[in-house]
């Protein structure tokens, strides 16, 4: 008697049917060369060593007042933020009538391995927020830090609280002991001097290794499935493509700026006890009296909102709102999410105070 | 008269070089007891991502049916092993013994490069080229002279502005 086969046939034309979508591939993916990912336009206002100051073209007549600033994370690149029309974060603040600068912190060479927090929060920040000032001939503007780049605003705000109008902090990298995610684990256990000292600048290999770690079988198998499955998708592949470049181009972190990065944050978490100083200066987060809102994603795995959320109740300011969103770190500024609710909360925040 | 032809080699790498040879011979004996130490956390790291593959497969072997009889259960095994792997590997990369092994091998590796730079420092003062503590002194001194000038400019900017008011 022969034994019967039990195959889904479902099951052969699944995997017949992923393997075409292999093969045709290459039919549907453009080289990385050709995705363009500055996609609002926008002029370069200063350039101060390697960083730009961007101030992006209105879509509508300006509604507000005063201007925003965005200080972006020093991983990877500001594009996240502008990454596609339909998910631009940028875009979006323009559509409501805002007028948006962004500081693009370039990418530092060898050359650059002595630039610290200073350089950052009293030199290029604040040489920004002085350009953007005298531009709109304000006294104050609005100040909006992402990730890392959160950090550096928190630091800029507590010590010059006279610039800042209304500051919101989004995912920001503050109690490194309450942090956590495999990140703070790694960067608790980092010899920190002995990297800089020997290596110079943290190299972009490091942190592609950080995120590898990072659900690894989500983000390195399923992840592609899915991209293999939906090649035939145009959206989706040239949404997919966008992102993985965007993943691929992390700048090296400046020595200097990494080494009391890892120290003052993470290992000995001064910031948020009011202990850490940049250059001479402490930074006294209670200085931070403005209206100010926070905001956490709960399913952020690289920056936890335990890490993020003390900067709320740490503040002096008696305005301020924390919000937190059911979504990722990434999923907070760049998806529908953030387009139909994290975008219009803030802007409805911020039109009343600008 | 007789020290005239050593005058002379004295210009060439080649005694620079031998001058500064035993720095090598150091370098190596050092390099070597190095991957002894590397070697050691290299194999603890693989110890720990291979124990958490044993168990988390062991987990799945327990949830997931022997045989996916069709396309649905193919996912839904798929899934399940995706959860408990991600779940493990996190729970093992958040845990303190992998962070003090990775950190180590990371220190380890450190080490060689450090050992590495010296052989080439030793290399590069044979030929006369400035060593990497040498030109990481000239990125100081441009730095410090840089920051110096950002914030003179950065101050009379803001001079200007209070001025214009």
């Amino acid at each position: 008697m022969l034994n019967e086969s039990r195959i889904d046939p479902k099951i052969i034309e699944e995997v017949l049917k992923f393997s075409k979508n292999v093969i045709d591939a290459p039919k549907f993916v453009s080289a990385p060369d050709e995705i363009n990912l500055e996609v609002t336009p926008h002029k370069v206002v200063q350039e101060i060593d390697k960083t730009r100051l961007l101030y992006y073209k209105p879509v509508i007549e300006t509604k507000h007042k005063t201007p925003l600033l965005i200080s972006y994370a020093l991983i990877n690149r500001f594009h996240i933020l502008d990454i596609h029309p339909e998910k631009s974060w940028v875009r979006n603040l323009l559509e409501q009538g805002f007028e948006v600068y962004m500081l693009d912190w370039g990418t530092p060479t060898s050359m650059d391995k002595y630039l610290d927090f200073d350089d950052y929060v009293n030199g290029y920040l604040d040489s920004s927020i002085e350009f953007i000032k005298n531009k709109s001939s304000t006294e104050k503007i609005s100040l909006q830090g992402y990730c890392t780049g959160a950090t550096i605003a928190t630091a800029y705000t507590a010590l010059h609280p006279e610039n800042v109008k209304n500051y919101i902090a989004t995912a920001p990298v503050i109690d490194g002991w309450k942090d956590t995610t495999v990140i703070s684990n790694l960067a608790k256990h980092m010899d920190a001097d002995k990297m800089v000292d020997t290596i110079g600048n943290m190299p972009p290999e490091f942190m592609y290794y950080c995120f590898s770690v990072l659900k690894p079988f989500e983000q390195g198998i399923e992840k592609y499935i899915k991209f293999f499955k939906n090649i035939d998708d145009k959206k989706f592949v040239d949404n997919f493509l966008r992102v993985e470049k965007w993943l691929g181009d992390t700048p090296p972190i400046p020595g200097e700026l990494f080494k009391q990065w890892i120290k003052d944050i993470y290992q000995e978490n001064l910031l948020i006890q009011n202990k850490m100083y940049v250059a001479d200066q402490l930074i006294d987060l209670k200085k931070i009296d403005m209206p100010m809102f926070t905001q956490v994603a709960v399913g952020d795995h690289l920056v936890s909102p335990e890490c993020s959320m003390p900067l709320h109740y740490a503040v002096g300011s008696t305005d301020k709102t924390l919000k937190i969103y059911p979504t990722g770190h990434v999923g907070m500024i760049a998806s529908s999410l953030s387009q139909k609710k994290v975008l219009p909360e803030m802007g409805k925040w911020l039109a009343e105070r600008s | 008269m007789s020290s005239k032809p050593q005058a002379l080699t004295s210009i060439g790498p080649m005694r620079a070089f031998a001058a500064n040879s035993k720095k090598i011979a150091v370098e190596l004996i050092e390099i070597n007891e190095n991957l002894v130490g590397f070697n050691q956390y290299m194999t603890e790291y693989y110890k720990q991502l291979s124990n958490t593959w044993g168990i988390a497969q062991k987990k799945v072997n327990l949830k997931a049916p022997k045989i996916p009889q069709d396309a649905e259960q193919i996912e839904a095994v798929k899934r399940i092993w995706i959860d408990i792997f991600d779940n493990d590997f996190t729970e093992l990369f958040d845990s303190k013994k992998f962070g003090n092994n990775y950190g180590n091998l990371v220190s380890k590796e450190l080490e060689l490069t450090k050992h590495w730079n010296n052989i080439t420092n030793v290399i590069l003062q044979s030929v006369n080229l400035p060593s990497k503590e040498e030109i990481d002194e000239v990125y100081k001194e441009i730095h410090s002279l840089k920051k110096r000038v950002s914030k003179l400019e950065l101050e009379l900017k803001k001079e200007k502005r209070k001025n214009a008011k």
